[in-house]
């Protein structure tokens, strides 16, 4: 049977990892390589790892990063985002150690791009990331670029980029960083069953992610720093998702000399 | 003797990963597509992610399907990991019908319903697999939109989505892994270490 996932969120900002609060204010909290090898150490079932400022920055995607992680040998899948511009932005982005690729500015810049992704990685390899809120009872897709929001009703809103796509991640950016600040309504508003959704944003408590995880077209719930906080936090979630098909907690533990 | 493991390197895919999982086995790992190199080493790994008729024309274009049958037929060990695993099938219907290396008999089709085979999920060794068994059960790491349809004796093990998806195929040396074993954390690691000592033993 298919797990639901925990995924381990680290969030990069000029070159460093930080514990961002709404995407308005930040602290910075070190290397981005150190907190990708506890996540993997932890036995985390995916690593998005999101550098927030390299669209804005048309700096590309951070590619020196990628190379450093490759030497860590992670034994976990690894998603990358962050100034993705092009097709071969995303490839590159594999070849260098990436499972997956998620996009975010480029849904709204090129949504042409992502048909490219999809058929040079495979859409399984790509995952649409939709900064959210819920305004009036709709939700609100953000632009982060525009600095402006379009209300989500029917697959028009979208661009057309839906079918090029394995998932798609909301964001509710808002109350990111906050704990158990995870509009619950968010997925329920979004306008399609029959596509996967993973969830992040102020996702810290257990039993918030059991009941957001209870819900059939969650496939993922992906918490950021509250995973950083304290050591092994990965288990500890995992023990008390009852009744959520997941993987156990466990180690990843590779002490397989040989 | 300390051990070598060719990742074939034909332009698609993750063999930066692939090859880090390997050297943190011990193993000494060559990442190429040169022919005199690939002749050092002690097995093959063919590696993929991304779709079926791109990585066909690259290893047409490096030459490299013509060796790797040739290597196949000579008894060298190969490991296809994900896409490397389907491109040992006859043929694939992904964006049209495009032959495959044909090593292992089989067809590569999309999942019904256009759905996705991504996450954790536990495979099922079939038929007692010597080199698979330790692993019966384990969780690995999927992520894949078409599957290898393989004939049950082809078929090593699978993993269950509303019915049984072939997650493995073996024809002699030749082994084929649908999912990730180097991104399956300890589990995966455990599994390849397996299948390299028992794949050079046998």
């Amino acid at each position: 049977m298919l797990k639901k996932r925990l995924i381990g969120v680290v969030t990069v900002r000029q070159g460093l990892a930080v514990q961002s609060f709404g995407y308005r204010r930040y602290l910075p909290l070190g290397r981005p390589e150190v907190l990708v090898e506890n996540l993997d150490r932890w036995g985390a079932d995916e690593i998005l790892l999101q550098c927030i400022d390299r669209s804005s920055s048309g700096l590309g995607p951070d590619f020196a990063l990628l190379q450093r992680l490759a030497t860590l040998g992670l034994a976990t899948p690894l998603i990358y985002s962050g100034g993705i511009r092009s097709t071969a932005d995303g490839v590159e982005a594999v070849r260098l150690g990436a499972d997956r690729v998620a996009v975010d500015a480029l849904l709204h810049a090129d949504p042409r791009q992502v048909e490219g992704l999809a058929r040079e990685l495979g859409a399984q390899a790509v995952i649409g990331h939709m900064p959210v809120g819920v305004e009036a009872g709709a939700l609100v897709w953000r632009d982060w670029l525009r600095g402006e929001g379009r209300t989500l009703g029917c697959k028009a809103d979208f661009g057309g980029w839906l079918p090029w796509v394995s998932e798609v991640m909301l964001t509710d950016w808002a109350h990111e960083g906050s704990p158990a600040g995870f509009d619950e309504s968010i997925p329920d508003l979004f306008p399609y069953s029959d596509i996967p959704l993973i969830l992040f944003g102020g996702l810290s408590e257990p039993a918030q992610l059991r009941r957001v995880l209870q819900r059939p077209s969650v496939v993922a719930a992906a918490v950021g720093n509250f995973l950083s906080y304290r050591e092994h936090a990965v288990q500890s979630f995992k023990r008390e998702m009852d009744g959520i098909p997941m993987r156990p907690p466990g180690f990843a533990g590779l002490g397989l000399a040989p | 003797m300390r051990r070598t493991v060719g990742v074939v390197d034909y332009g698609v895919g993750n063999h930066a990963s692939v090859a880090r999982a390997f050297e943190a086995l011990g193993y000494r790992c060559r990442v190429t597509r040169r022919f005199e190199t690939l002749a050092t080493c002690d097995l093959f790994v063919l590696p993929g992610v991304g779709a079926f008729p791109a990585a066909m024309a690259a290893l047409l274009q490096h030459g490299l399907a013509d060796y790797l049958r040739e290597q196949a037929a000579h008894g060298r060990a190969l490991i296809g990991l994900c896409l490397g695993m389907q491109l040992l099938a006859d043929e694939s219907l992904e964006h049209g019908v495009t032959a495959g290396l044909g090593l292992i008999t089989g067809r590569v089709a999309p999942l019904p319903g256009g759905r996705w085979h991504i996450g954790w999920n536990a495979i099922e060794v079939q038929g007692g697999d010597a080199l698979l068994a330790p692993s019966d059960g384990v969780s690995v790491y999927f992520n894949h939109s078409y599957e290898f349809v393989a004939p049950p004796e082809c078929c090593i093990c699978v993993s269950h989505l509303d019915r049984p998806i072939v997650a493995g195929v073996r024809r002699g040396k030749v082994v084929g892994l649908q999912f990730h074993p180097e991104k399956s954390q300890a589990a995966g690691r455990a599994m390849l270490k397996n299948l390299v000592e028992g794949l050079l033993d046998a």
